[in-house]
């Protein structure tokens, strides 16, 4: 068998355009959900009250369910659930349909990634000693100037490495995504190949920017962490 | 200037503090004795506030109050005017020695930033760190950590300062350098309430030594009442332990 080197060239040139929309699904969600994610680790540590109960459900549910599943529940039958209600029930007139798709990328995504971050911030809490949000209370700080000075610092550069993680993985699943009709690097490569049966060429070409966009995320972060953490850096004398 | 009566303490029904009551005059220099779990470090948390004790009255240079239903306004007053030297430093591990004392300046008595530096710049020289301003706590020994957690407290002026076992987590050969600076300061006229296991320092800086066990104050008296004329058998029974341990090793 031989590939075809000029299709994926030519592969690869058209999926680079779906670059940017793969970018903007991972950050527009990580956007999203880290606030949401950080607010529910902050309800989970201090175990009150019914927000920490739900906190724990919702993580639990959206962990225990595959993206799949989610994608199929959230942009199959969603819609046709919101029309039926917005359209029938209240007589709205609200073109459900004509929601762009990538709304919905941007939902089921942000579901995932808020249960996962909201996880990692959690642990990242953790890691940070009582004993310093008492001596900063003693000192005479506020419990919020305490978080926002002393531990929110420490908790996100031991955080960084699960959010690269979590960055990582929500990149690769948003290859998913054409499964919403977004035209995405995956969906791309997927209708060239359709035209000649290119598929071992197109998923190849895929495999290779799907790594280069992955090693560049994981440099970026190992950068940030390098700087973020000068902090712990030892004499050697 | 600083009274305490019948504080009670329990965690999930365990009574650690059975009513004890403190007095602490301007100068003094208190030094609480006592077995492990006799509520020593307890009683020491509840005096600014870091465990709510749950009966009991806190009288402190004119603020009167209950613990039960004191303001947050008032808890406020009382953890700015004292200082908290912790047993495990609990230095802020992302500020350097210098930021570690000007927090509690800059940010929570809004004084500028030039004159806190100075304040910590002097905190930090009188506890012998005039050369390690911008270390960060990593970069410290257990002894210089400690001191800068003394520095931080005495920085920002109070009227008080607690230590709660402050060189327990050192190594053997750091303790006197931290047990000096705290001789320095009670020389300057400090006033401090220690808790300790260091006999030698309650012998030769205490003006009152008070010995607890089972969460309430057994004796109390000057140094040379407790260590010489001991009257309650637990305090005896304590000292002879502590001091045989002084010189006998059993393996």
């Amino acid at each position: 068998m031989k590939l075809n080197t000029d299709f994926m060239i030519k592969t690869f040139l058209a999926a680079l355009k779906g670059i940017p929309v793969t970018l903007e699904i991972t950050v527009v969600t990580l956007l999203l959900s880290a606030p949401i994610a950080f607010f529910m680790a902050l309800k989970r540590l201090h175990k009150k009250g019914i927000g920490s109960r739900i906190t724990a459900g919702y993580v639990s549910f959206v962990r225990g369910t595959p993206i799949v599943l989610q994608i199929l529940f959230l942009y199959s039958l969603l819609p046709s659930l919101l029309n039926y209600l917005l359209n029938r029930v209240l007589e709205l007139d609200f073109d459900v349909f004509g929601v762009p798709p990538i709304l919905y990328a941007f939902a089921v995504f942000g579901l995932n990634t808020t249960a996962v971050l909201s996880e990692v911030f959690r642990s990242a809490l953790l890691t940070v000693g009582h004993g310093q949000m008492e001596a900063a209370i003693s000192v005479g700080l506020s419990r919020r100037q305490a978080y926002l000075r002393i531990i929110i610092p420490q908790a996100m550069v031991s955080a960084l490495p699960n959010i690269c993680n979590t960055t990582v993985n929500l990149l690769k699943s948003t290859s998913l995504a054409f499964m919403m009709t977004v035209k995405d690097i995956m969906a791309i490569a997927k209708v060239q190949a359709a035209y000649g049966y290119n598929y071992i060429e197109a998923y190849l070409v895929v495999l290779l920017i799907y790594i280069l966009l992955c090693t560049l995320v994981q440099l970026l972060f190992k950068a940030v962490e390098r700087y973020l953490s000068s902090y712990k850096k030892l004499v050697t004398c | 200037m600083l009274e305490v009566k019948d504080i009670h303490k329990s965690y999930s029904g365990n009574e650690i503090l059975k009513g004890v009551s403190l007095k602490v005059e301007k100068g003094d220099i208190i030094v609480i004795l006592g077995p492990s779990g006799s509520g020593k470090t307890t009683l020491l948390r509840c005096l600014n506030f870091l465990e709510r004790a749950e009966k009991g009255s806190i009288d402190f240079d004119g603020i009167h109050t209950e613990f039960k239903s004191a303001t947050g306004h008032q808890i406020n007053e009382i953890r700015k005017r004292t200082g908290f030297v912790f047993q495990n430093y609990n230095l802020f591990a992302n500020k350097t020695a210098l930021q570690n004392v000007t927090e509690g300046l800059i940010v929570a008595r809004k004084v500028p930033k030039k004159e806190a530096v100075d304040r910590a710049k002097q905190a930090l020289d009188k506890v012998g760190l005039s050369d390690r301003y911008d270390y960060y706590p990593s970069q410290l020994s257990g002894g210089q950590q400690q001191r800068v957690g003394i520095a931080r407290a005495i920085a920002v002026n109070p009227d008080v300062i607690l230590f709660d076992e402050p060189t327990s987590a050192l190594d053997p050969e750091l303790v006197g350098e931290v047990l000096n600076v705290m001789k320095s300061l009670a020389e300057e006229g400090a006033t401090m309430v220690v808790v300790t296991h260091e006999m030698g320092f309650a012998q030769d800086v205490a003006s009152r030594v008070v010995f607890m066990d089972g969460g309430t104050i057994v004796e109390e008296g000057t140094p040379h009442e407790i260590f010489s004329r001991p009257r309650d058998p637990r305090t005896i029974q304590f000292l002879r332990r502590i001091l045989r341990e002084d010189y006998e090793y059993s393996i």
